[in-house]
């Protein structure tokens, strides 16, 4: 399978006052196309550094972050925000969808961004949102769904545009457990169907359980990295 | 930018409340702002318009002595050639010739200082309309023997009426004090209570008689069909009649050159100190707004929304607020001023008198210029863009991996 993400050396160091943090150190990963992957670890292991690192988010203090042969540690910002516009899907932990949006307009937002053919995402739109269970409420706005119902909403949307990858930071911690299993249910199916990487950091042990590999960090480390036959 | 425009709409409309008392402060400001606005270029105007019409006329000429010292021997000479030329110019309304002299003017109770301005009466109310303001008796008629229309203000101080008996006294041609008798046969009135106290129109014939001369003239006033005239006709008639002066009615009064520009110019300072209120107001608003939209902000910018778009998100946003405030503003001030435009607005019921002593009359009509609209839309967007960038560069600012988080 083809390599979507390689790191290495790489490395995040945090100036606090007290003393430096090294948040990540030294993680030398590569995921593959359509791998479905779980970032564990306990608080302030770097899950969330790492995420941010390999989504461009966030510049490493030293070593690379290689997305398709594109070297991304070296991109100006100007150009980070469209290589992240058209390679990678975000999911957050609190939704964070657009209120004043539909749940279509919403799906539709990131290929709207990409300047997509109109018809193009309406088709689409219509499409992920039959995929998350939600074509009874394509017209509604984010506070008439419920948590569940929202985060769906938003792995439609980080779905809609095909990116190269999804990365999904905690996006079950706010979810009970049924919208959570619900969710994960729609990710591991669309995973497969779309043969889309997901990339997830997690605390949740269902989610870790549904996870093919499971990379465990501690200290900003790679301590454990391992693959499962699910 | 479809998308943008729809998403900056309603966002303004998250914060229904916070929304709707801004747009009112916008709304209820720029009302004010532009009534004033209105009142003073009514004021300014009406004022501009009665010196012209009852004092100034267009242009005036004089003999350039007259203008040292006000007596008959320094009368305009060429009076005929004058008057030849100016029936026979197509830029001419109308034109009068006037004889003035300094006098004392008594009656039974007192005596005063006056102009004693001698009008031919026809070419007189053709050119000031005179015998519109007279608000009791009757005009200058040549059939009645020695008439006198006397100012209002000036006829209650010296307690003189209609049919009052006053006695004039003024240097002849020769500078020998000469009186003679006269009797009021009309008041009147007009926007200025200063002119009406300072000046009594007699027949230019009777007081030709008295100073002993025949057919001289001491003043034209020239009204001209177009004001923007004034200037090149003046400069004309210097040209041809080079020992006369000849003076626009901006040279005559500067004062009025300087409300005629003044309307506009206030109601462009009142508007500015408006909007400058309301900037900060609607900076607050904004920032406000970018604040509480952190997390969501911080989700565009991960998503890849670049900071162009951002920036034009809340220029937009900002934009759409104030002109939904301007909007309704304009369209409340257009009301008031459409119902107050016929009817005016009658100060004098509050201020009695004093309009007038100022020049000004009781009764104002507020009116707007055309052109104000164009300043408004300026000034508005000018404002939202200013007040914009603030709380856009505070967005800009965010780092998305930690704005995404925030609480």
């Amino acid at each position: 399978m083809k390599t979507v993400i390689k790191t290495s050396n790489l490395e995040k160091i945090y100036n606090s006052s007290v003393a430096p943090v090294r948040a990540v150190n030294d993680v030398n990963l590569e995921f593959r196309e359509g791998e479905f992957t779980a970032i564990v670890g306990p608080s302030g292991s770097g899950k969330t550094t790492f995420l941010n690192l390999i989504g461009g988010l966030d510049k490493p203090t030293k070593g690379k972050v290689i997305i398709d042969e594109t070297d991304i540690s070296t991109l100006k910002e100007s150009q980070l925000f469209d290589f992240r516009l058209r390679n990678i899907g975000f999911v957050f932990q609190s939704y964070n969808l657009i209120p004043v949006l539909t749940a279509k307009e919403n799906v539709s937002f990131i290929m709207l961004l990409q300047k997509r053919a109109k018809e193009e995402m309406e088709k689409r739109a219509k499409e992920m949102l039959e995929q998350v269970g939600l074509s009874d409420k394509i017209n509604v706005r984010p506070n008439q769904l419920s948590g569940g119902q929202q985060q769906r909403v938003a792995v439609a949307r980080a779905l809609a545009s095909k990116p190269k990858f999804v990365l999904a930071d905690e996006p079950t911690a706010n979810l009970d457990t049924e919208s959570a299993f619900n969710l994960l249910d729609i990710m591991s199916r669309l995973n497969k169907e779309e043969n889309i990487t997901l990339i997830f950091s997690t605390h949740d042990q269902r989610v870790i359980e549904r996870a093919k590999r499971v990379i465990t960090l501690v200290d900003g480390s790679v301590s454990k990295d391992e693959n499962f036959d699910r | 930018m479809n998308m943008l425009l729809k998403i900056s709409w309603r966002n303004i409309w998250r914060n229904g409340q916070r929304s709707i008392t801004m747009v009112l402060a916008i709304a209820a400001g720029l009302w004010g702002g532009i009534f004033a606005a209105s009142v003073a270029m009514g004021l300014m105007d009406q004022r501009f318009r009665t010196g012209i019409e009852q004092e100034f006329s267009h242009v005036q000429m004089h003999n350039p002595d007259f203008l040292k010292d006000a007596g008959v021997r320094h009368h305009i000479e060429p009076w005929p050639e004058i008057h030849q030329k100016l029936s026979s110019d197509s830029d001419v309304s109308a034109f009068t010739g006037r004889t003035i002299v300094n006098g004392m003017v008594t009656t039974a109770n007192l005596t005063r200082g006056a102009n004693i301005i001698g009008i031919h009466p026809s070419s007189e109310a053709a050119t000031t309309r005179l015998d519109q303001n007279i608000v009791e008796g009757e005009y200058l008629d040549e059939d009645t023997q020695n008439p006198l229309l006397m100012g209002k203000s000036l006829a209650e101080k010296m307690k003189a009426r209609v049919g009052s008996r006053v006695v004039l006294t003024f240097q002849d041609a020769n500078n020998e004090l000469i009186s003679t008798a006269g009797r009021v046969t009309g008041i009147f009135q007009t926007a200025n209570s200063m002119y009406d106290e300072m000046n009594l129109y007699i027949l230019q014939s009777d007081l030709n008689r008295h100073v002993g001369e025949e057919d001289i003239v001491s003043e034209v006033a020239v009204l001209l069909h177009d004001l923007d005239q004034a200037g090149p006709f003046a400069e004309k008639y210097q040209e041809v009649f080079p020992s006369l002066t000849v003076r626009t009615w901006a040279e005559l009064s500067p004062q009025l050159a300087f409300y005629n520009q003044m309307g506009m110019t206030m109601f462009i300072i009142i508007l500015i100190i408006i909007l400058l209120a309301l900037a900060f107001g609607l900076l607050n608003t904004m920032l406000m707004s970018v604040f509480e939209r952190t997390r969501e902000l911080g989700m565009l910018m991960s998503v890849g929304m670049n900071k162009q778009r951002i920036f034009v998100m809340i220029l937009l946003e900002t934009i759409f607020l104030t002109l939904t405030g301007a909007l309704a503003g304009s369209a409340l001030a257009m009301i008031t001023i459409g119902l107050l435009s016929d009817k005016g607005i009658n100060l004098g019921l509050v201020g009695g008198d004093s309009l007038q002593n100022f020049g000004f009359e009781p009764v104002i009509y507020p009116m707007i210029d055309n052109s104000f609209f164009a300043i408004l839309t300026v000034l508005v967007i000018l404002t939202a863009l200013l007040t914009a960038i603030y709380p856009a560069l505070k967005a800009l600012r965010l780092r998305p991996a930690e704005a995404v988080r925030a609480e």
